[in-house]
């Protein structure tokens, strides 16, 4: 045995086994300062039950952010309403009717690109199909560009979860002389029930954070408005208008909204975790 | 060898082979193009007995079980020439109708498998494809169904639990449940037993004595013992050609063709 070779293998390991911890740590350590900064700056702001109740303000008078949730929660429901039923049956049609085709192949590429295309562009292109035409920003042309970002996640994580049903399932299910609608519905939709939820509230999650494309579409709203027809307010951009402001309420509100976001999207996945592991026992 | 002869039920003896449930002619298989899996099959399947199909890996066994439902109609590209008459009429003619026919024949397949409905929905699945039924005389039909495949009395306290959670024999014997509850006429068994262990084997087993006297059962299996112990008659493969078909008996003590002979005493396969 060349005791040489051997020690220094060992020597390799424990520098893979050490960088292996260091760039966990360096990442958790990242994370970790990510959100306490923002519950330190974000958690005073929250606590003021006026955030929940008043409008955004003007600069230098107080206020709240009633409007911009009220607007996060309607175009990110809308379009999470508009992208789920498209997306799952796309994703259907690519396992369940054409797996292995070139008109598959063809499809999971371009909705690949889709998934991955800069939401500012997805932004741009609802502008020109249903701003411009009508001469004004409107929520309704923010939801469409969010439910156009959420589409292609949805597609591709439908498309994922009925591939790991087992084929076996299928066809046990089409040996009893079931149709194939029935197959689709009742056993593989089942089977794969937790990832396709999981995968609509990753949507959610993805959409309920852009600020690029609502720019371009539902714009922003300083006051309350329940027209889809007209400018809407929102988390996102109105963090980005009051993060970018020099007073210090409204970057207070910032803060406040930032939290909130993210304390949304923790909770979607939490939910996503408990639905799951309740549909697994 | 001849230990295991003792156990052959009398049905295996030498008896006239009973009227054909379903008759092969010339049944050729093609995975895709033009190379066969099987390569003219003639085969007569005796009803209401059990017929098991035995030889190595890759000899068209599964294949041809898989051509007795048409399963491989899922498949675009797999095709099947020749004819296979049940009841007088060829089921691959294009314009059989699949659900009349996957009806009339069940199959279970080698890994159990119930899909994520409760136990007692996993049985209802199917008969709802074909009946109307009252409540009450859906229990009735699901508890038939699970006695049938000496299940009830482990599961009738959690009929509404999922059927995943069973074990693995429970499981099978719960797919075996689910293909009987339709009241097919012919059961087709792809190693039912090869995921499971021996104690759950040797349940199937008996279950499958048990649904002879109604079925006509067709099972495909790896291991030549469990031939001895279940078949009436026992057809002989290899790379796609039927080698010998006989009595199980005769097929394991006295076959005509030496392959055959090689194959069932351990020299190849």
């Amino acid at each position: 045995m060349d005791i040489a070779l051997v020690n220094s293998r060992k020597r390799r390991n424990r520098i893979v086994a050490i960088l292996s911890y260091a760039v966990t740590a360096s990442g958790l350590l990242i994370l970790t300062a990510i959100l306490w900064t923002l519950v330190i700056n974000g958690l005073s702001a929250v606590s003021n039950l006026s955030l929940f109740t008043e409008m955004t303000p003007p600069p230098g008078s107080s206020g709240g952010l009633a409007n911009a949730i009220f607007g996060s929660v309607v175009m990110t429901g809308l379009a999470t309403l508009i992208a789920t039923p498209i997306g799952i049956l796309a994703g259907t049609f690519l396992v369940e009717y054409r797996r292995g085709t070139w008109i598959a192949e063809l499809v999971q590429f371009v909705n690949d690109m889709l998934v991955s295309a800069p939401s500012i562009i997805v932004g741009l292109f609802v502008y020109t199909m249903l701003v411009l035409p009508f001469g004004h920003f409107s929520a309704f042309a923010g939801a469409i560009s969010l439910a156009i970002i959420a589409l292609p996640v949805v597609v591709r994580t439908t498309q994922d979860m009925l591939l790991l049903v087992p084929n076996g399932l299928r066809e046990a299910a089409f040996a009893l002389g079931a149709p194939k609608w029935k197959v689709i519905t009742t056993v593989s939709y089942r089977a794969a029930f937790q990832g396709l939820l999981t995968g609509v509230l990753l949507a959610v999650a993805r959409i309920s954070g852009e600020t690029a494309p609502l720019l371009f579409t539902a714009l922003n709203n300083q006051f309350w408005s329940n027209d889809l027809t007209r400018p809407m307010a929102s988390l996102p951009v109105t963090i980005f208008q009051f993060a970018m402001s020099p007073y210090a309420d409204w970057r207070s509100l910032a803060w406040g909204g930032a939290f909130l976001i993210t304390f949304a999207v923790l909770v979607l996945n939490i939910g996503a975790r408990a639905i799951a592991s309740r549909s697994r026992s | 060898m001849s230990m295991l002869m003792d156990s052959i039920g009398e049905a295996a003896a030498f008896e006239p082979m009973p009227s054909p449930k379903i008759t092969i002619k010339d049944l050729r298989f093609y995975y895709k193009g033009d190379v066969a899996a099987l390569k003219g099959i003639d085969l007569e399947l005796a009803e209401k007995r059990v017929t098991a199909f035995i030889g190595p890996s890759g000899c068209g066994k599964s294949t041809l079980l898989r051509v007795l439902n048409r399963i491989y109609d899922l498949y675009p590209g797999q095709r099947a020439t020749g004819e296979v008459i049940l009841d007088g009429r060829n089921i691959l003619e294009p314009t059989y109708d699949l659900t009349e026919l996957r009806s009339k024949v069940g199959m279970v397949f080698q890994k159990p498998t119930p899909f994520p409905l409760s136990i007692y929905e996993n049985i209802a699945f199917g008969i709802r494809l074909y009946e109307r039924l009252p409540k009450s005389e859906m229990d009735e039909r699901v508890e038939w169904a699970l006695r049938k495949a000496a299940l009830w009395d482990e599961v009738k306290d959690k009929l509404k639990q999922s059927g995943m959670g069973l074990s693995g024999g429970q499981q099978q014997r719960l797919c075996i449940a689910r293909g009987v509850a339709v009241k097919p006429e012919v059961l087709l068994l792809d190693e039912p037993a090869s995921a499971l262990d021996p104690i759950s084997t040797a349940k199937i087993e008996q279950l499958i004595d048990e649904l002879r006297a109604d079925y006509t059962i067709v099972i495909v299996t790896h291991n030549m013992q469990q031939a001895v112990r279940v078949a009436d008659y026992t057809a002989f493969m290899y790379l796609g050609n039927l080698v010998e078909f006989g009595p199980t008996q005769k097929l394991f003590q006295n076959p005509d063709q030496q392959q055959t002979r090689d194959y069932v005493t351990g020299r190849f396969g």
